[in-house]
């Protein structure tokens, strides 16, 4: 029998790990992939990684804090993450979400209602310690102990105690990151609280305060981003010339000329792709030049850093680099005198500058924003460009990603897309704002850390992987060629991992593009198929 | 017990019960303006209602009108309180034992109520009591009230102490505000069952704390049973059983808040972003601006890194 974890046990015994994942734990997949041996593959962190990085949660390495050569130094980081539950509690340093932050402490009953929901407790095989609740209730034990008034004398006979240690600080600032922030855990819970707002405000105090974060989200990601212009490391000039070589590349394959703009002055529409389809995905950017092309629109890309550029790892760690990539974003719109900016296929991006910062662009930075969605939607039913469906003539199914959907409710325009240009499409269950997340979420698709990525295809991403897989199990053979659209950069990119690790193509002939790549693959007049099902 | 004794203790503990609420309900609305974070699905009327679409969803939504949807958020907030729509969907398992305190509640709470309007209108020289129909209807209504939440608390009690799901999350307040909530049903079910007609004596208690009668008087039973309820309307606004207030702000300021920005909005939001900043991480106090507005503005960064 498993044995129960408590939250009592989280501080104690910091030199091992917390827990152990077994694979005959996790949740099994569809009986349609056998081969279950494939879905345990995992990589145990070496012991020279182990003599560097603190590595006492689950045999995994996400943030990759350093260990402490002295105490002394392990006692200031106490120290500041106390100072910084303070603030995070404090109108000055925290007025960006501290109702939210109040409420979701304040009003959770316990009654587990939303582990149910979560695809990473589920995906684990039920493991207490990726209860959506279990983060958080240590979490809120340490408010409610070390900041609030009375917390000590309330913590021991009331509210329920847990020690701040060394331990307890560093296994939850891994344990932030076993949470893909996809809330479905909120959506389920009868009370409204928030257990990916509460790990996200976990993330915040680390970085904000100690600086503890994922090299990927902030050295090589905003702040990269905010110095150079990408988290790729492009600079403003190789993002120009990419996208000029691939105009050029692409128009030889498709038959067409394609000039993309830059830097139009007073264009109607300025497009902020993610750089990293321009690198990894390029059909991507060029699919979009070829449709706003077609369909005669003014529009341009920006090659000012970072506008040219989408992607603002911010909203997943950091509130002060959100509100930084944010207003340049809008800075750059302002400046080019556009009439409105379009949202790349990128999910967080959408979330970013739709929503979460829209209250911090005052003024003329308030520029008009526009998902990507409606706006392929009016460019295919505008009746400018002609279609021909049955080039998309093979198993398409979609995946929603969840800072479109679940956040934003931006559920139809891409599935009447769908409807109209792919003639067996199929829908996952559950789908629209039930959908799971890819198991990328959050940050984790960029994230590649020691084994990291075991745990989000093993663990994260299973239950999407499971939800593929049925989608298409009425022609599961590999010479049937099948497509998940997934219009987000960060979910093709666990969908990259997830389907390596798998063998998606091989076994199964499944691939994974964008929304863009399907429409120009249906329109009249591209000399060759746009989607060439390779390998990933 | 003196009946002014009664009128004192009865009135000063509604009192300040509802004025610790207020403050408590004062404090939450009271928090600054926050970011956006809006959880579909956010009630919509009309077809976007069906599957969670939001005015996103729509070209240039700018341009279009916003359309409220009142009605589709009563309903939901109404599947909310009466069918406990989220623990059926979740969490099969506890809807049984939640749902009867729930209704334990309702029912108990809406029968006091009725009470109260009855004495004021008895003032007036009504007696609705007089009907033996109404009066027996309203008995039945406090038995199954009783039953419920005694089935409700009893059967949470137990399933928070056997199941391992549940277990390790306890804390005294869990089963503090259960015992709170089982004293009120218990000591209800049996002032019930010991009273002739218990409608009539609650209605006879009622009246003489609104009318201010000196010789009211209290039978034991049901005098326990209320010392047992006022105690829990003191304990109540302390802890998050309040979640009936708090849950409007974290659905309608929080999940369904997806407004955009507007002007009122805005002259808060720059009175924010004059606030000092003091998280300590090196990134955050770049070129050693200290305000929000400061840290934030797109030429903060040139200055640090260059």
């Amino acid at each position: 029998m498993k044995r129960r974890l408590r939250l009592r046990d989280f501080p104690k015994d910091g030199e091992s790990q917390l827990v152990e994942i077994h694979a005959d734990d996790l949740m099994p997949l569809s009986s349609v992939c056998g081969d279950e041996e494939r879905a345990a593959r995992w990589q145990a962190v070496s012991e020279a990684q182990k003599s560097r990085l603190v590595c006492n949660l689950d045999g995994v390495v996400a943030v990759g804090i350093p260990r402490p050569k002295t105490e002394r130094e392990k006692g200031k980081s106490i120290d500041l993450f106390l100072s910084g539950l303070r603030k995070l509690v404090s109108v000055q340093d925290n007025w960006t979400f501290l109702q939210p932050l109040l409420l979701s402490l304040d009003y959770c009953a316990q009654c587990q209602t939303c582990s149910e929901a979560c695809p990473i407790y589920l995906g684990s095989g039920r493991n207490d310690l990726y209860r959506p609740t279990y983060r958080a209730e240590i979490f809120r034990r340490l408010v409610n102990k070390h900041a609030r008034p009375g917390g000590k004398l309330l913590a021991k006979a009331y509210r329920g105690d847990v020690e701040l240690n060394w331990t307890t600080l560093t296994r939850l600032c891994e344990l932030s990151y076993r949470c893909t922030l996809c809330r479905r855990c909120t959506q389920a819970c009868p009370m409204g609280v928030d257990n990916a707002l509460l790990t996200r405000e976990l993330r915040k105090l680390f970085s904000q305060q100690l600086g503890w974060n994922p090299e990927e989200l902030h050295e090589n990601g905003t702040v990269l981003q905010l110095k150079v212009g990408s988290p790729t490391g492009m600079k403003p000039r190789v993002a120009r010339d990419n996208i000029e070589f691939l105009d050029k590349d692409f128009a030889e394959t498709i038959g067409l000329e394609i000039s993309t703009p830059w830097d139009k002055q007073g264009a109607d529409v300025l497009l902020i792709h993610s750089a990293g389809d321009m690198l990894s995905w390029p059909e991507n950017p060029m699919a979009f030049a070829i449709l706003c092309q077609a369909a005669g629109i003014s529009w341009t890309l920006s090659s000012e850093a970072p506008g040219y550029d989408g992607v603002n790892y911010g909203l997943f760690y950091d509130d002060i680099q959100l509100a930084r990539i944010a207003v340049r974003h809008a800075e750059i719109a302002r400046k080019l005198g556009v009439k409105k900016i379009v949202m790349g296929e990128c999910g967080h991006q959408h979330k970013a500058l739709m929503a979460v910062a829209d209250r911090l662009l005052v003024g003329d930075l308030n520029v008009p924003r526009e998902s990507v969605m409606p706006f392929l939607e009016n460019l295919v039913f505008g009746g400018k460009i002609r279609f021909d469906p049955s080039r998309n003539n093979f198993p398409v199914t979609l995946h929603d990603p969840c800072n479109i959907v679940r956040s934003l409710g931006i559920v139809e325009p891409q599935r009447r897309i769908l409807r109209y240009l792919c003639p067996q499409f199929r829908e996952m269950t559950p789908h629209g704002v039930d959908n799971y997340c890819c198991g990328g979420g959050g940050g984790l698709s960029v994230m590649s850390q020691t084994n990291f990525t075991d745990w989000k295809v093993n663990i994260a991403g299973r239950i999407k992987f499971r939800q593929v897989i049925e989608a298409f199990s009425d022609q599961p053979t590999p010479e049937v060629k099948k497509y998940v659209c997934a219009p987000c950069l960060n979910c093709k990119m666990q969908f990259r991992d997830l389907f390596e690790h798998y063998g998606a193509q091989e076994r199964f002939g499944i691939t994974f593009g964008g929304l863009a790549e399907l429409i120009v693959n249906a329109m009249v007049g591209i000399q060759r198929p746009f989607i060439e099902w390779q390998e990933y | 017990m003196p009946a002014l004794a009664w009128q004192v203790l009865v009135f000063g503990v509604i009192g300040v019960s509802s004025v610790v609420t207020a403050i408590r309900t004062l404090a939450i609305a009271r928090q600054p303006i926050h970011l956006r974070w809006e959880l579909a699905p956010v009630p919509q009327s009309g077809v976007k209602g069906g599957y969670g679409g939001s005015y996103l969803e729509d070209f240039e939504w700018w341009s279009q009108p916003r359309r409220h949807a009142r009605a589709a958020a009563l309903i939901y907030i109404a599947q909310e309180m009466f069918l406990l729509r989220s623990v059926w969907k979740n969490n099969r398992g506890l809807w049984p034992l939640t749902f009867a305190l729930h209704y334990g509640l309702y029912l108990i709470a809406g029968l006091f109520l009725g009470m109260a309007v009855i004495a004021v209108l008895s003032m007036a020289g009504l007696d609705p009591l007089a009907n033996q129909l109404l009066r027996e209807s309203l008995s039945a209504v406090a038995l199954l009230g009783y039953l419920l939440g005694s089935v409700g608390v009893i059967g949470l009690l137990l399933k928070r102490a056997l199941d391992p799901h549940l277990r390790s999350f306890n804390t005294i307040s869990r089963y503090l505000n259960l015992l709170f909530l089982g004293a009120v049903f218990l000591s209800g079910s049996y002032a019930w069952f010991h009273s002739k007609d218990y409608v009539a004596e609650v209605g006879r208690l009622a009246r003489g704390l609104i009318t201010l009668n000196p010789n009211a008087t209290v039978a034991f039973p049901l005098s326990f049973h209320i010392v047992a309820a006022l105690l829990f309307l003191l304990y109540l606004p302390l802890t998050d059983m309040i979640h009936f207030i708090a849950k409007y702000f974290t659905y309608h300021a929080v999940r369904w808040d997806d407004r955009p920005q507007n002007g009122r909005m805005e002259k808060e939001v720059r009175g924010l972003l004059t606030q000092p900043v003091s998280w300590a991480a090196t990134h955050i106090a770049l070129g050693g601006r200290k305000d929000w507005a400061g840290i934030t503005a797109p030429d903060a960064n040139d200055e640090a890194t260059s």
